[in-house]
């Protein structure tokens, strides 16, 4: 009992701390549209308030739809958003070594996630899947992988029919590093989602989450196929 | 009369795996020739992999589905040929074709695998559209796997790279096409084959000799 609600506080504490880095980067990214309003930067003003308004939309989710996302995953997604815009108009990419590296891994990382959660709740909700622990993170593996090979088409093809040469893609070099950076980023969170749910977090961590997406969709779903 | 068209049809599929295993045999033959001895053993290797499902038949009873034998035999050819015949070089869009081939041989052992683990396994079950969707994206890292091993670049060992920047990412990113759509095309058929019973009948054998040889096993040790 006691254990229980010593765990509970932990959580809260996290939970806090974790809604206050959420405020923190929403206020970063405020700072950087106003610097690029300052330098008068019409790329980066676009790209700055594009950045603010995805960064809003898990709490628009919430407010319209009353689905609320993991606040791991919330926070995944601004700082995402952050070090692509904070690289851009700071223009760290070209001096920073490894930035560009690091960005890719922290956005294959979300994506690695969000398929982490999506399974994992289809899979405890939807009784069109049922996995092993080990079968999940082989999938998000292989997802992760493979959504970066869609990010790569989405370049090229820009890079063919809007520029008519490399651009949006460096070359083969970096195409390859940044598809060994997707694995490298599915990897690890598959890893760490297979010991999150040996612990039990994971699932305290997608309960809520889990339940609302079961009650808006599956469930429709379900009744829908019934009727 | 549509069973003696199976019949019929089956019967030609393990000829012609039988044509393209003799081909292989003379392309061995001639790399040996040659005296080009990267090339024996990669024809070596070639003719290995395509005889495998009879070997894995006589030694842990195993029968691997037709399709999966002709498409073993039919890859390995269009590999080995493209290699020993310099088909790479010499013919446009040889090498494309059989990265397709070899991706769609990919997609089916993929499908195949997740099939009969779905039917025997209670770790897995999934519906036959998770299923396709998972084909897909084996398909596609598997297809990401393969250039990192050509990015390796060990001289003899497997495929150069050549060419600029922009040529070497072009060949790349159509690979990576070729990967897609195989795995795409393997999951449309997987699924309509799953709906009319077909990829039941094609995997039974496969999957009971799975299940009696490493599933049941497995639970058994537990």
């Amino acid at each position: 009992m006691k254990k229980g609600l010593e765990k509970n506080m932990v959580n809260k504490k996290y939970y806090k701390v974790g809604l206050y880095s959420s405020y923190f980067l929403d206020i970063l990214m405020i700072i950087l549209l106003i610097l690029s309003i300052w330098q008068r930067n019409i790329v980066w003003i676009f790209g700055c308030s594009l950045a603010l308004f995805v960064s809003l939309i898990p709490s628009i989710i919430k407010r319209n739809y009353e689905i609320t996302l993991p606040l791991a995953l919330d926070l995944l997604i601004t700082v995402a958003l952050l070090l692509h815009v904070g690289g851009g108009l700071l223009n760290i990419y070209h001096t920073l070594p490894f930035y560009d590296a690091i960005t890719h891994f922290v956005s294959s990382f979300l994506v690695a996630f969000l398929a982490f959660v999506v399974i994992y709740i289809l899979h405890v909700y939807w009784e069109g899947l049922i996995m092993d622990n080990y079968a999940m993170a082989f999938v998000v593996v292989l997802l992760t992988i493979s959504m970066g090979v869609i990010w790569e088409f989405n370049e090229w093809i820009t890079d063919i029919f809007v520029y008519g040469g490399l651009h949006e893609q460096w070359g083969y070099n970096d195409t390859i590093k940044d598809l060994f950076i997707d694995m490298i980023a599915g990897i690890v969170m598959a890893v760490i989602g297979v010991n999150m749910i040996k612990k039990g977090s994971f699932d305290q961590m997608t309960r809520e989450f889990g339940m609302q997406i079961d009650k808006k969709i599956i469930s429709k779903t379900r009744k829908k196929k019934k009727d | 009369m549509e069973a003696n068209i199976k019949k019929i049809c089956r019967i030609k599929c393990f000829q012609w795996s039988l044509v393209l295993r003799i081909v292989m045999i003379i392309s061995l033959i001639l790399a040996i020739w040659k005296k080009d001895w990267v090339w024996v053993s990669g024809t070596f290797i070639g003719l290995f992999i395509s005889f495998l499902p009879s070997i894995l038949k006589k030694d842990i009873k195993i029968t691997l589905p037709w399709v999966l034998d002709f498409l073993i035999a039919f890859v390995t050819s269009l590999h080995v040929g493209g290699r020993l015949l310099n088909f790479y070089g010499i013919i446009p869009g040889y090498q494309l074709a059989t990265r397709f081939f070899i991706s769609m041989l990919v997609a089916f052992i993929g499908f195949s695998l997740i099939y009969i683990l779905d039917e025997y396994w209670e770790g897995l079950k999934m519906d036959k559209y998770a299923m396709a969707f998972v084909v897909v994206i084996a398909t596609m890292s598997t297809g990401v796997i393969l250039e990192f091993i050509k990015l390796l670049n060990i001289p003899g060992a497997f495929y150069y790279v050549t060419g600029s920047e922009y040529i070497k990412n072009y060949s790349l990113m159509l690979n990576l096409l070729a990967d897609t759509i195989a795995g795409i095309i393997v999951a449309m058929i997987g699924v309509n084959l799953i709906k009319s019973g077909e990829f039941d009948d094609i995997t039974e054998n496969f999957g009971k000799q799975i299940d009696s040889v490493i599933i049941h096993r497995k639970k058994q040790e537990k």
